[in-house]
């Protein structure tokens, strides 16, 4: 059998971006305390909370004196009466839009996180939070931006239409 | 024709010994009526004398100041799987096996021209097909391909795959030849809960999905690469890790939809990277966004690659690996970001210029930098962004699919490290993991601690 007659097949990914995935409904919020000594019974504090009021969070970040995290937009009632706690000082801002952006192998390429801050500026869209995984750089911006932001990041990555997809939050969470 | 692919491994091929219990496994696959193709790695790991490293240390020792071109490295490079292949190749024949050794090219594997870290673009299976049906066992090279024979410039030259090379090949061969199966045997006996070598008791995982074996191995978990999992993901082959050197059963990887498939489960505890976490406070926030992305920009432009990026009102951190480290403190150090004002302040200033500063010792450019500056401070705001590094870290990860939808997974692992005296220094999820960066030094006690609540009560 000749080459041309045997059907080729192409296998690997292509490296970079190749997918955007749009969550909406989604909710951050900052939590600040004031004892720097007592940061790490003040998280628990906060992840307890949150957890007993049968709330999921992701984006949990880390900081000097607050932790920031994302949940539903469903679980916003919830978690600020949760969150009405003495010694914890609480912000909430709601109607948020979590942008995956995808691409194999992330944490090998460079140049991604720049060209998603380029294109999110571009777009006018504040970024509130950023995470990263293995094939993912999440960003929480306003929900209003989304459109932007979209066409922003489909043209720094050249994705056509049918690489983006649309999603809403939802958890099992308290509501 | 029942195609099986089966993959070995370094170890699983460095001694006569363990050749012979290889080549057990491909007769007893052929004796159960599958019809093996056979890819090897190179004989050894780093030392042996026909391993990678020691191939490419030939080259390198000529003149350790003019490193060797990329093709010719590459060239180099795939010597050890062209030994490997011929030596295994000759083993089943002599115990009475119709074997062909096959370079990657021979095989049909065709790549893009990205020397060192080739991507695969096609396979021609067309040669192979024809060897199979004429009863023969192929035994080809993994980690390599050619670039496109017809390719003027590059005109065939071999290619080499990068980093999980063999077992991408393994599972392209798969993809192409309709296995029913792709095995990657390995040294141990399938995917485990945690690495044997810090948890001796670590559990064989049974079955996991595509997904799941992914996130373990960009985790760190050195069973089998992401390339190949997502090859075999996207071409829905039946991936198994097995040992070379025992009869266990081993993992089975199949797709989420599979009735084995456990969903919303912890799959397993890894740990990676020596890594170095960067924190930029900022004590004037009015430009921050501006300011942060002249930081990723250059940071781009240096190569160096960074994650679990953080921001946070005054703040903004990320890490980067630790032979990266140099090349960011010395871009950031003294490194002066000016944005222009729209209008001058009421002091008349029309810009403000931001200069980072790291810890006394680390800040050479920013000493030499500084007093310079002191020339136009009457007309432009001049602002310090103190850095503050800490090094010696890693990272542990839970393999959590789903947690995202399910209250206090974060809660629970953030208990068992801090309430063992485990500082977090921060965190990072995504749908199928949660990362902690924790001190290289708890590493152990970290995985361990983990590995006794999820796995052992």
């Amino acid at each position: 059998m000749s080459d041309t007659e045997t059907p080729k097949v192409s296998f690997e990914r292509e490296r970079g971006v190749y997918a955007l995935e749009v969550l909406s409904d989604v909710a951050h919020a900052l939590i600040e305390f004031e004892e720097d000594a007592l940061r790490t019974s003040r998280i628990q504090q906060v992840l307890h909370l949150l957890a007993d009021a049968g709330i999921p969070v992701f984006l949990v970040k880390l900081h000097r004196n607050a932790v920031t995290l994302a949940f539903a937009g469903s679980d916003v009632q919830h978690a600020e009466v949760a969150l009405d706690h003495p010694g914890l000082r609480t912000t909430i801002r709601r109607d948020l839009a979590l942008l995956n952006v995808r691409a194999a192998s992330m944490r090998e390429l460079h140049g991604v996180m720049i060209e998603i801050v380029d294109a999110l500026f571009e777009a006018r869209a504040h970024l509130y939070e950023t995470g990263d995984s293995h094939n993912t750089v999440q960003c929480l911006i306003d929900g209003s931006h989304v459109p932007e932001a979209v066409v922003a990041l489909r043209r720094a990555f050249q994705l056509d239409e049918s690489a983006v997809t649309y999603a809403r939050m939802q958890t099992e969470g308290a509501a | 024709m029942k195609v099986l692919v089966q993959k070995f491994g370094g170890t699983s091929v460095d001694t006569a010994e363990h050749r012979a219990m290889a080549a057990r496994k491909v007769i007893l696959a052929r004796e159960a009526g599958f019809t093996p193709v056979v890819v090897v790695s190179a004989i050894g790991r780093a030392g042996a004398p026909y391993a990678t490293d020691t191939l490419v240390r030939v080259l390198r020792d000529i003149d350790p100041q003019v490193p060797p071109a990329k093709r010719e490295l590459d060239m180099m490079m795939a010597c050890g799987e062209i030994i490997s292949t011929v030596v295994f190749a000759h083993t089943l024949q002599t115990l009475g096996y119709k074997a062909i050794a096959l370079s990657g090219g021979q095989a049909g594997i065709i790549t893009d021209p990205n020397f060192g870290n080739a991507r695969i673009l096609e396979i021609r299976p067309h040669y192979l097909r024809r060897l199979l049906e004429q009863d023969y066992i192929p035994v080809v090279c993994g980690f390599q391909g050619i670039t496109v024979p017809s390719d003027e410039h590059e005109h065939g030259a071999i290619t080499t795959l990068g980093r999980g090379g063999s077992d991408t090949t393994a599972s392209a061969l798969g993809a192409a030849l309709k296995a029913v199966a792709v095995e990657i045997y390995t040294d141990v006996d399938g995917v485990k809960t945690a690495d044997p070598d810090l948890v001796p008791h670590a559990q064989t995982i049974p079955v996991c999905t595509y997904e799941e074996v992914a996130e373990i191995a960009h985790q760190g978990a050195k069973v089998v690469h992401p390339r190949a999992a997502e090859i075999a993901m996207d071409y829905n082959i039946p991936l198994w890790v097995k040992s070379t050197f025992s009869d266990a059963p081993g993992t089975r990887i199949a797709g989420a939809d599979a009735p084995e498939a456990v969903r919303r489960r912890i799959t397993g505890i890894t740990h990676t990277g020596k890594i170095v976490y960067i924190r930029l406070d900022f004590t004037e926030t009015e430009h921050k966004a501006l300011v942060e992305r002249e930081v990723y920009r250059m940071m781009a432009k240096a190569g160096v690659n960074i994650f679990l990026n953080t921001y946070s009102p005054n703040a903004m951190s990320f890490a980067v690996p630790r032979e990266k480290f140099t090349i960011a403190r010395d871009l950031l150090d003294g490194m002066v970001v000016p944005v222009e004002h729209d209008q001058p302040d009421s002091e008349g200033r029309y810009a403000t210029y931001y200069i980072f500063k790291f810890s006394d010792g680390l800040d050479l450019a920013y000493s030499v930098q500084r007093p310079l500056l002191s020339a136009v401070e009457k007309r432009v705001r001049i602002v310090d962004v103190p850095g503050h590094i800490t090094e010696n870290c890693t990272t542990v990860s839970v393999i959590a699919s789903d947690h995202r939808r399910v209250p206090g997974v974060l809660l629970r692992i953030y208990e068992i490290l801090t309430n063992a005296g485990i500082a977090i220094y921060q965190t990072a999820d995504s749908e199928m993991s949660v990362t902690l960066l924790v001190s290289e030094s708890e590493v152990e006690r970290a995985v361990r601690l983990l590995h006794e609540a999820f796995f052992e009560q």
